[in-house]
């Protein structure tokens, strides 16, 4: 098979992804306490959730109790966890979700099943008052902060790419905005016209690979913070640490090795990750799905990045 | 040639930072803090965090009490048209109750943090602006009132999508925080540094003065009135 095809593939099916979402007025702000009817969506796993905003605020409208309200002002929890905006909805649900990773061929086994329930629909409550300024970023209401993290984050990841940022200096002023509102609409057409621009050809190799990692923290921590972990990951894995892996590896001699999302997790989280190759103690989950050890990181950043450029990637516990 | 300060290296790839080298800089200013003595030095207090996200370089120093909070068009704010679009930071629900309440007299405090960033491998400067009680930090346009000098609110103003300072998340507490998009800091620091070898130190303080000047965290000349206190190394 044609491997452009395949990336342009898997890269639709990762726009395409949608999870179900019911919506509840915070009960605390609602005329009927907790009798208000839920706000049920399918949506796209990789927008952001101030875009559901102006539709709950207008759907509550006539349930709210303060009636002045405004969009901006609305905000998300689950289980009574402020949810921060600034991260696509999907990495949101597999964070805090707790939902057993989709795999190949579909036996998850050695993972417990939804004792506990099904996860989905995924039951998140809308507040639009008493904003957590101690947890979360304000929003305005023209979508400026919004934008401007998305942009601060699409220029980390272009300057990982390439070392500089001059990818997002030479996007002139509308792709620029149109990359974002490409991601807000979820247009992946628009996307891929403007990415091309920015994201440089196969044929030029990325200096490094944009991901980050996300670890489980335990869930009585009451900490609001999220352990990342971030560190330049090339595509081809450098040849001081390659020498090292020679010894132990036969393979590494016919020339430089693939940098895998086994070798990147190995290389920064050892003790999570004892081999390359299995998944032993954890497992990666990007976009809802275990990611094969095996595959090239530069590959999975073409084609299963978020909007801006970056492969978020979960690691939830075995066992 | 001028006694080095201690016997740093110089840094292996300017205009970059590698983790050991920040860390190197963090220590070599704390000690410079404390030789020129840190009740001249006029902040609350610095001091270095070793976090999982690496070394934190923090500064605190009072504001100051302000009479208000208000942001009312007034010659610290020049533009009528930025004045409305910064006005939605601090308190966007009920700027009144913000002006109002605290009374009189309100404290102000700032906390600076300095990290690595671990994308641009160059310092990045966090801040918290906070006012006794509140739980959050307080919104862009206290920044704007209460932090930066007046020669570079235009400057900071008019780049990017709502000026240099962004309002992200503190990367080690994860809590609301404004901070200096480190996107120029690369360019601006192989223009200062040019030929010169510099000390990872050095560097430190030069960005401190680029970067940490606009946000009026200024360095006191008490810092380098010491001998054997020189940044750059050697003739220059």
């Amino acid at each position: 098979m044609d491997s452009k095809a395949t990336l342009g593939s898997i890269q639709k099916a990762v726009w395409d992804g949608r999870l179900p979402l019911q919506i509840t007025l915070a009960p605390s702000e609602s005329r009927t306490y907790d009798q208000t009817d839920p706000y049920l969506i399918a949506c796209p796993r990789i927008s952001y959730l101030p875009s559901l905003l102006p539709r709950l605020r207008a759907f509550f409208a006539s349930s709210l109790i303060d009636p002045n309200s405004r969009p901006h002002e609305g905000w998300f929890s689950f289980e009574g966890v402020p949810l921060k905006w600034h991260y696509p909805v999907g990495l949101l649900y597999d964070l805090y979700a707790g939902a057993d990773p989709a795999s190949k061929g579909g036996r998850d086994t050695d993972l417990a099943s939804t004792t506990d329930g099904d996860p989905l629909p995924w039951c998140l409550t809308v507040h639009f008052s008493d904003w957590p300024d101690g947890e979360l970023v304000r929003l305005d209401p023209d979508g400026i902060v919004l934008h401007d993290a998305f942009i601060n984050s699409v220029k980390e990841a272009d300057f990982l790419r390439n070392g500089t940022a001059k990818g997002i200096m030479t996007l002139s002023k509308e792709d620029s905005s149109g990359l974002w509102e490409a991601v807000r609409d979820v247009d992946l057409l628009s996307f891929q016209r403007i990415s091309n621009i920015l994201i440089p050809p196969p044929s030029q190799p990325f200096r490094n690979v944009p991901i980050r990692l996300f670890l489980p923290l335990p869930p009585d921590s009451g900490s609001p913070s999220l352990k990342v972990v971030q560190s330049p990951i090339p595509p081809i894995i450098p040849p001081s640490s390659a020498s090292i892996a020679a010894s132990q590896s036969i393979l590494s001699t016919r020339g430089p090795q693939l940098q895998t999302i086994g070798s990147a997790l190995h290389s920064l989280l050892p003790h999570l990750f004892p081999s390359r190759r299995t998944p032993v103690l954890a497992k990666p989950v990007l976009h809802g799905a275990a990611v094969p050890m095996s595959a090239p990181v530069e590959e999975v950043a073409r084609c299963s990045g978020y909007g801006d450029g970056w492969v978020y990637i979960v690691i939830r516990m075995m066992g | 040639m001028a006694p080095s300060p201690s016997s740093q290296p110089t840094l292996s790839v300017v205009p970059l930072l590698t983790a050991e080298e920040f860390e190197t800089a963090c220590h070599a200013f704390l000690d410079r803090v404390h030789v020129a003595g840190d009740t001249k030095v006029g902040w609350s207090w610095i001091r270095l965090d070793q976090r999982a996200t690496g070394p934190i370089l923090s500064i605190s120093r009072e504001v100051g009490h302000v009479s208000t909070l208000h942001t009312s068009s007034d010659e610290s704010m020049p533009d009528p048209e930025m004045n409305q679009v910064l006005q939605w930071g601090a308190s966007e629900e009920d700027p009144e109750a913000l002006i109002r309440a605290p009374g009189p007299s309100v404290s102000l405090q700032v906390v600076y943090d300095v990290l690595l960033s671990p994308t641009y491998q160059v310092p990045v400067l966090y801040f918290q602006l906070r006012q006794d009680s509140y739980p959050g930090p307080l919104g862009i346009d206290a920044v704007y009132q209460y932090l930066v000098p007046d020669q570079y609110r235009k400057e900071l103003q008019s780049v990017g999508i709502m000026g240099g300072i962004s309002f992200g998340y503190h990367p080690d507490s994860g809590t609301p925080a404004f901070f200096v998009h480190p996107c120029h800091t690369m360019d601006a620091m192989r223009h200062i540094a040019g030929q010169r070898r510099l000390t990872p130190e050095a560097y430190l303080i030069i960005w401190l003065g680029l970067v940490g000047n606009r946000l009026g965290l200024q360095l006191p000349k008490e810092l380098f009135t010491k001998e054997g206190m020189e940044i750059f190394q050697g003739t220059m």
